[in-house]
């Protein structure tokens, strides 16, 4: 009895098709989990394959009177026109990466040293006016950009003119204004972190005869390498990603950032989208790449102190 | 006497270490200090000033000679047509900015909500689903920004023309990001989709942390699903939707490049930001800038206030 059963129950299994399956397997729950995440999952992504399937068109495949949803074959025809040197419009995408990387790194540097210090005094040293500090810090990112763009204009004209540099088209300039952006957020990170660390060691140390320099560079330091890391990730996306400052202190074409160059681009009069899209590609892959590497320190920087978007 | 000597040097040596130790971590803390209070705290105090001042292209080097003028800056807004709301069809300023960061900021807590729900319970490929959710807030806002109008373009090229085309929902192609009403919807709906990861990732942090032992007891209790988020879930996400809808205000209603990038400030979709930059670098009005940019700032300000009272709620 209980063969002839199994046996039954088998050969049932294998007359079922796939849709028999779906059919056994939905019920209400499942149907409506799975539609809403078909939903987010498409409407996430399709923006994304749409740049870098866009970004491997031919110009007449853009330009056609439908839209090709699946390129045939992957064409670099964007790609060389974006590096063309010959081509007048965009033979400088070579150093708009250059800037970019040359305001991006310096700006998560810069960031990283100062935020560690920064961290450290607020965690290990005693001072008066740590709270105040830390909660002026906290509220700084919640001031709008757009306010501060004016008054640092005339600002840092002014102070331009009396010491004799140039605020356009000046890249240091720009690493000042989104150490700006950055450091609070990175204070506020690696404070949280630091506080984390067992502080034993660094005492030992500290009744050893170690200064506080050495406690902080031989101890403190190899300890927080996650949280570094993730703070430099993190300005260096924000310098890389951003586009009102780069916007109003760019002017000259050799100096553009990325942004302001695909923005140039973009808006010429007869806009090749190929084009648009390669730079586009090339500005978001390593991005994403970076998240998905440091996903879980990027997340918990998210989380902690909302990062500024 | 002795001891009276010993202690009084114990102490004094104990003081001297701490103001080492502060004099330590001021050097610390300083270049910190300088750039953020140089450049945030006292241009947001300029911005003020500025506000009150006739400052041009023509003195912009010589700022601090800029004549007074009162509350001129602040009439010239408010009387100006890009301000001020007249009918629904030219809504202004003010009442633009209002609408797309409300309905913004409701969007992305919705969606957020949702999307932390799909990845509240385990399943197969979760981790997957939940890197992919966050692509949208980590890509650069520009690439994001024209991959957008590029989907939504006027020509039949564009993907969303052709797919309501072929649904037969419409006849002819539509310039979407260019009709008034459309393009404003349509921003919003580009935040909620730039944004939701925010909220999500805020909303599934706290999804998380609830205790599983009310489930139970609902359970016992004859509670179905429904009743469980109704009267268990909802209630203890109360905190974080307020204040992530509040975070998100505040930055919405401060943004710039989306909306600029996707229509330019155009169709209806002028918000205060872009009324800023308009202001300040096409007109090089600054004083008229800096006192738009001041009134988006008092509404700010309300928010914040706000903000810090549900922050301090929710850690009781």
């Amino acid at each position: 009895m209980m063969m002839n059963y199994k046996k039954k129950k088998a050969m049932r299994l294998k007359k079922k098709n796939f849709i028999d399956h779906l059919a056994d397997w939905i019920n209400w729950r499942r149907f409506v989990f799975a539609s809403a995440m078909i939903f987010f999952l498409v409407s996430v992504l399709f923006p994304f394959y749409w740049m870098i399937s866009s970004s491997f068109k031919s110009f007449a495949e853009i330009g056609g009177r439908e839209p090709v949803y699946i390129p045939e074959q992957l064409r670099m025809e964007g790609y060389d026109e974006l590096f063309d040197p010959e081509n007048v419009y965009y033979r400088d995408f070579g150093h708009s990466i250059l800037n970019s990387l040359k305001v991006s790194i310096p700006t998560a540097l810069i960031t990283v040293i100062l935020s560690t210090l920064g961290a450290y005094a607020i965690t290990r040293l005693q001072f008066k006016g740590k709270n105040l500090f830390l909660n002026s810090i906290l509220l700084i990112y919640l001031f709008p950009g757009v306010l501060l763009i004016i008054p640092l204009f005339a600002m840092l004209s002014h102070l331009g003119g009396l010491l004799g540099f140039e605020v356009q088209d000046n890249l240091p300039v720009l690493i000042v204004t989104y150490l700006a952006q950055t450091l609070p957020v990175a204070l506020y990170m690696l404070t949280n972190y630091f506080k984390t660390i067992p502080t034993e060691i660094e005492q030992a140390g500290l009744i050893d005869g170690c200064t506080h320099v050495d406690v902080l560079r031989r101890i403190t330091l190899p300890l927080s390498i996650p949280a570094i890391v993730s703070v430099f990730i993190y300005s260096f996306m924000i310098a890389w990603n951003e586009f009102l400052y780069a916007f109003i202190f760019l002017n000259s074409r050799t100096q553009f950032t990325i942004p302001i160059s695909i923005n140039t681009i973009f808006n010429d009069p007869s806009p090749r989208l190929n084009v648009v899209m390669a730079a586009s590609t090339i500005m978001t892959i390593p991005v994403l790449i970076l998240y998905l590497a440091l996903q879980k320190y990027i997340e918990r920087g998210i989380v902690a102190g909302g990062v500024k978007g | 006497m002795n001891i009276k000597h010993l202690k009084l040097k114990n102490a004094m040596k104990v003081s001297s270490l701490k103001k080492k130790e502060s004099r330590l971590a001021y050097r610390f803390i300083f270049p910190t200090a300088l750039i953020v209070f140089g450049l945030v705290v006292f241009p947001a105090v300029y911005s003020i000033w500025i506000s009150f001042h006739d400052v041009g292209l023509k003195n912009l080097n010589d700022v601090y000679h800029a004549p007074f003028v009162g509350f001129e800056n602040f009439k010239n807004v408010i009387n100006d047509f890009a301000f001020k709301f007249q009918d629904w069809k030219n809504a202004g300023a003010i009442v633009t900015s209002i609408i797309y960061s409300l309905f913004s900021t409701i969007l992305t807590v919705f969606f957020g909500l949702i999307a932390a729900l799909l990845l509240n319970r385990p399943f197969k490929g979760r981790g997957i689903a939940r890197s992919i959710f966050l692509f949208p807030y980590v890509a650069p806002v520009v690439s994001v920004a024209f991959v957008w109008r590029w989907i939504l373009d006027p020509r039949q090229s564009g993907v969303i023309n052709d797919v309501l085309m072929r649904l037969n929902l419409i006849d002819a192609p539509r310039a979407y990001l260019s009709t008034r009403g459309l393009a404003l919807f349509l921003v919003i709906i580009f935040e909620s989709w730039r944004y939701f990861p925010f909220a999500m990732l805020m909303i599934l942090a706290r999804l998380q942390a609830i205790d599983d032992m009310l489930y139970e007891a609902a359970e016992v209790d004859g509670a179905n699903h429904w009743q469980k988020f109704i009267y268990i879930t909802l209630p203890e996400l109360k905190y974080v939707l307020g204040s992530s809808f509040l975070l998100r205000l505040i930055w919405t209603f401060n943004k710039f490049d989306d909306v600029f990038l996707l229509t330019g400030g155009g169709y209806g979709t002028k918000v205060l930001p872009i009324l800023t930059y308009e202001f300040s670098f096409k007109t090089f009005n600054f004083g008229k800038g800096a006192a738009t940019a001041m009134i988006l700032f008092v509404i700010v300000v309300i928010f914040m206030i706000l903000y810090s009272k549900i922050a301090s709620k929710s850690e009781d």
